[in-house]
């Protein structure tokens, strides 16, 4: 089999290149990013429009200067905490139990239960109690846990709070009030003076031996040891309470949704409801012997009060903490059931880690590739289309013609190709044809210039003159005699051609005037950009410039072969 | 043709050139923005004090009157008000232009004077692994987007170092008697180091592929076959006798370089924050600023013409072989 001339001179510069390592290196590396345009939603890890929640065990430490990230405490979020003078115990989502003896690391005990455990105590005498989802009551017998069964299997318990070394009180969600008898196990149910099934969220000891029980709708119960009995008591406040806590001196602090905080200074004085200076969910409050207080809620809210008013801690996370924990100087706040996973590094879960929304960068980057060469192979195939047959008509024709669309060439060449393109853009509305248009209206002037000089020569050779002479016509002499012998050239400028539409492409959407609603590698750095956090976050602006240049490279590697091949005299003599 | 015709046509040519992108650009911004008054309802302009603006700019005019009165204001060289700040665009628009070619020229000048020698020295060790690597090196300088450069240059010298500053000409605040104050200070240079550094490297592929190329060539002709028969040492033939003729589409080139550099680059002012022409451009345009993205661009327009049409006049003095045709 023959193949027509006309592809076997196409055929020429692909078998020459093969012989060229760094083009074959370029060919490689196009050829992967091809791949990596086209099987894009396979090898994305994620959705690249999706914001990405995790939960966490999150544990924010009080510094000199601010609230600072400490190592996480596992995957699960966590719900309370408690201290006595020899351990720290956590509970948390899933039956997460943390435990840390006094001046050592925190260990977690063999997984007891799957349910979500929601409250923790510690008795007078060093006795755990931890209360949780479907009645899960867990007590501390010595060294071991054990479970102690409930008058009703579905109650949601919420707080919790020993009485005395023998006694302690639990509240539910569906406004349970239960007493425990430690030494029996015997669970007593306490009517609440309600009864329409509010959530009764915490529960506390004061100091004049009554417990108080907070919840929604301001419902405050106090309850009476001595003889079971329930009170309501009336605070300044009837939105929901998250959470209340009693200091040894009386002190107390309750806190709740929209930023409530409620705080009792001393065992005698009023409860005084504090302007908040922000109004998000408060889930922990924690009071001092000596005043000090701090609450803690959603989206990394920590407050702090100075004396006179609460004020907004400077903290290094958003994420939702649940509760707090003090000892001695140390200061933990602890979370965080799911938070926008926003700026974090790079992890085995976003291998390129996330941006100021959450979104996995990774994926963003993969479907990058398919506008950077979508749009540097049709903007590049358009040029040299225009390019070429402009230049093969005017070297050919010469003349009239010629002088016509060479000197449209020339006023081309004075128009200044970036800010032709952004004018483009931003008058006629960033779209990709309006992109590949913006690229593609100037650039064909150097191929057109390229090609007719090439055509001049070649028009006079003999082979031509014989073509003519045999009778061909101009479309035939142009097409099958011409221009395979511009090829080369026109696979060189292809390939250049292509290099600089990708970061033209870039360059326009790094500017902010990419297509809408598509990924691409310069609008992931213009995103970098705009948020900020391009400053600290280099994870998210070094891979996509990486890309680009990477992709960019591979064609220009390519073009140096082709132009070797184009041009025979560059190539090396020995 | 004589030398003197050349120079005639070449000049009504780049006039010629001068009038087309001007009605091109009318044209475009007729068809793009309608109603260029419509950004001024934001400044909060009722309608008839938007139908005073219009009239101001000759808006209300048939097409054509508009289209010669823009014309004749352009031969002028006024161009109006800026709407963003009421200023007279012309001076707003030299002033930038002048901040852009004081980033540029340092930058591309440090382009050629690397890139030039050594272009020529890969040519010298052409098919070693020199030549190989310094020919990826230079592709790599050429594929990177400067405005990444730029950030990742800023990120470490600027952010992590605090080695320099990374915004703007100058420290703020700072008063200054006019453009030539403003850029003799130590204090401009600093703030010049990193972005001129970034165009710099974008630009040294250029130089640097094209002289090695063009060295190549020149190895075959006769007279370094002349000249390695005298006996002359190689350094020698190399330096004096091919580098000087391959200088000259190297020269094109700089001169290519500078024309777009003048617009160029808008994203590289941008984050460096350079009060340069490409970022005006950006801006007016953003802003429906119509009188000041028309002048900007009608001014880089003429200034790249001018420039190419120096190109072409150097050339025919610079070399002989070309012919007036």
């Amino acid at each position: 089999m023959t193949l027509p001339p006309f592809l076997r001179a196409a055929a020429k510069p692909l078998r020459l290149m093969g012989q060229d390592r760094m083009a074959m290196i370029g060919l490689a590396v196009l050829s992967l990013v091809i791949l990596m345009a086209l099987f894009a939603p396979l090898l994305a890890t994620h959705d690249p429009h999706s914001v990405n929640e995790i939960e966490e065990g999150s544990v924010l430490e009080r510094g000199e200067a601010r609230w600072t990230l400490r190592p996480s405490l596992g995957e699960l979020a966590l719900n309370d905490a408690a201290s006595d003078a020899a351990r720290d115990l956590i509970v948390g989502r899933d039956g997460t139990i943390w435990h840390r003896p006094e001046g050592g690391d925190w260990t977690q005990p063999e997984r007891l239960t799957e349910v979500d455990l929601h409250g923790v105590d510690i008795s007078p005498e060093g006795r755990g109690l931890i209360v949780g989802a479907e009645s899960t009551i867990l007590l501390q017998n010595g060294g071991d846990w054990a479970a102690i069964d409930a008058p009703d299997p579905g109650a949601e318990l919420r707080g919790v709070a020993w009485y005395d070394a023998q006694t302690a009180f639990m509240t539910g969600a569906g406004e349970q009030i239960w007493r425990l008898d430690a030494e029996t196990g015997e669970i007593t149910q306490i009517e609440s003076p309600v009864g329409r099934g509010f959530p009764l969220n915490s529960v506390a000891r004061d100091h004049d031996g009554t417990l108080l029980a907070v919840g929604e709708r301001g419902l405050v119960v106090r309850i009476d040891p001595q003889d079971d009995s329930t009170e309501l008591v009336r605070l300044p406040s009837s939105r929901d309470f998250n959470h209340i806590y009693i200091a040894e001196s009386g002190a107390a602090l309750v806190v709740g949704e929209r930023g409530t905080v409620l705080r009792r200074d001393d065992p005698d004085a009023d409860w005084e409801s504090g302007q908040a200076p922000d109004t998000r969910a408060m889930r922990a409050g924690w009071i001092g012997d000596d005043g000090t207080a701090i609450a803690v809620g959603r989206s990394g809210i920590v407050l702090e009060w100075n004396g006179g008013d609460w004020q907004v801690a400077p903290t290094e996370s958003e994420r939702h903490f649940r509760a707090i924990l003090v000892r001695g100087d140390e200061m933990l706040a602890l979370g965080s059931d799911n938070f926008v996973d926003r700026l974090a590094r790079p992890s085995a879960d976003h291998w390129f880690g996330t941006d100021h929304i959450g979104r996995d960068l990774y994926s963003q980057n993969v479907y990058g590739s398919q506008i950077a060469l979508m749009v540097g192979f049709i903007a590049a195939g358009l040029v040299v289309l225009i390019g070429t047959n402009v230049g093969l008509i005017a070297g050919y024709f010469r003349g009239r013609t010629e002088s016509v669309l060479m000197r449209t060439v020339d006023v081309l060449y004075g128009i200044p190709t970036e800010p032709f393109a952004l004018i483009l853009v931003l008058l006629f509305g960033p779209s990709l044809l309006i992109i590949i248009l913006a690229i593609a209206l100037l650039t064909w002037r150097t191929v057109a210039r390229l090609i007719r000089s090439q055509v001049l020569s070649l028009r006079e050779r003999p082979f031509v003159k014989a073509a003519r002479v045999a009778g061909a016509s101009h479309l035939r002499i142009m097409y099958l005699h011409i221009f395979p012998n511009v090829l080369p050239l026109v696979f060189l400028e292809l390939a250049i051609i292509t290099g600089a539409a990708i970061i033209a492409e870039a360059t326009l959407s790094f500017l902010g005037l990419g297509a809408p609603q598509s990924i691409s590698w310069g609008g992931i750095l213009h995103d970098a950009r705009l948020s900020g956090a391009w400053r600290t976050a280099w994870w998210w602006n070094l891979p996509p410039g990486a890309f680009i240049m990477l992709t960019v490279m591979s064609v220009f590697f390519i073009s140096r072969s082709l132009e070797v091949i184009a041009n025979p005299r560059l190539r090396a003599r020995e | 043709m004589s030398r003197r015709n050349y120079l005639i046509r070449r000049v009504i040519q780049a006039i010629f050139s001068l009038w087309v992108i001007a009605t091109i650009l009318f044209f475009l911004f007729r068809l793009g923005l309608p109603d260029p008054t419509a950004a001024l309802i934001t400044e909060g302009l009722n309608a008839e004090q938007r139908a005073a603006v219009r009239a101001q700019f000759g808006l209300e005019d048939p097409l054509w009157r508009q289209y010669l009165l823009y014309l004749w204001n352009a031969v002028q060289g006024d161009f109006g008000l800026s709407f963003a700040n009421r200023a007279p665009v012309a001076s707003v628009v030299w002033e930038r232009l002048a901040n852009t070619m004081v980033l540029m020229i340092p930058a591309i000048v440090l382009a050629y004077v690397i890139g030039v020698p050594l272009g020529a020295w890969l040519s010298w060790k052409r098919g070693t692994g020199t030549d190989t690597g310094g020919i990826a090196l230079g592709l790599m300088f050429r594929s990177a987007p400067p405005f990444w450069t730029g950030m990742i240059v800023i990120l470490v010298l600027g952010v992590w170092l605090s080695a320099f500053p990374t915004s703007g000409m100058r420290t703020l605040p700072y008063d200054a008697d006019g453009f030539l104050d403003k850029i003799f200070t130590l204090d401009f240079l600093h703030h010049l180091i990193l972005p001129a550094l970034v165009v710099a490297l974008f630009y040294l592929g250029s130089p640097l592929l094209i002289m090695r190329n063009t060295m190549l060539e020149v190895y075959g002709e006769d007279f370094i076959e002349m000249a390695r028969a005298k006996g002359l040492p190689e350094r020698r033939i190399l330096y004096n006798h091919a580098a000087r003729n391959a200088l000259l589409p190297v020269v094109t080139q700089l001169a290519v370089t500078i024309g777009l550099a003048a617009g160029g680059q808008v994203a590289v002012e941008g984050v460096f924050s350079w009060p340069g022409l490409g970022r005006e451009i950006f801006r007016a345009v953003g802003t429906s600023d119509f009188p000041l993205a028309q002048a900007s661009f009608l001014v880089l327009a003429a200034f790249i013409i001018t420039l190419n049409l120096l190109v072409d006049i150097l050339y025919t003095a610079l070399d002989p072989r070309v012919t007036f045709q």
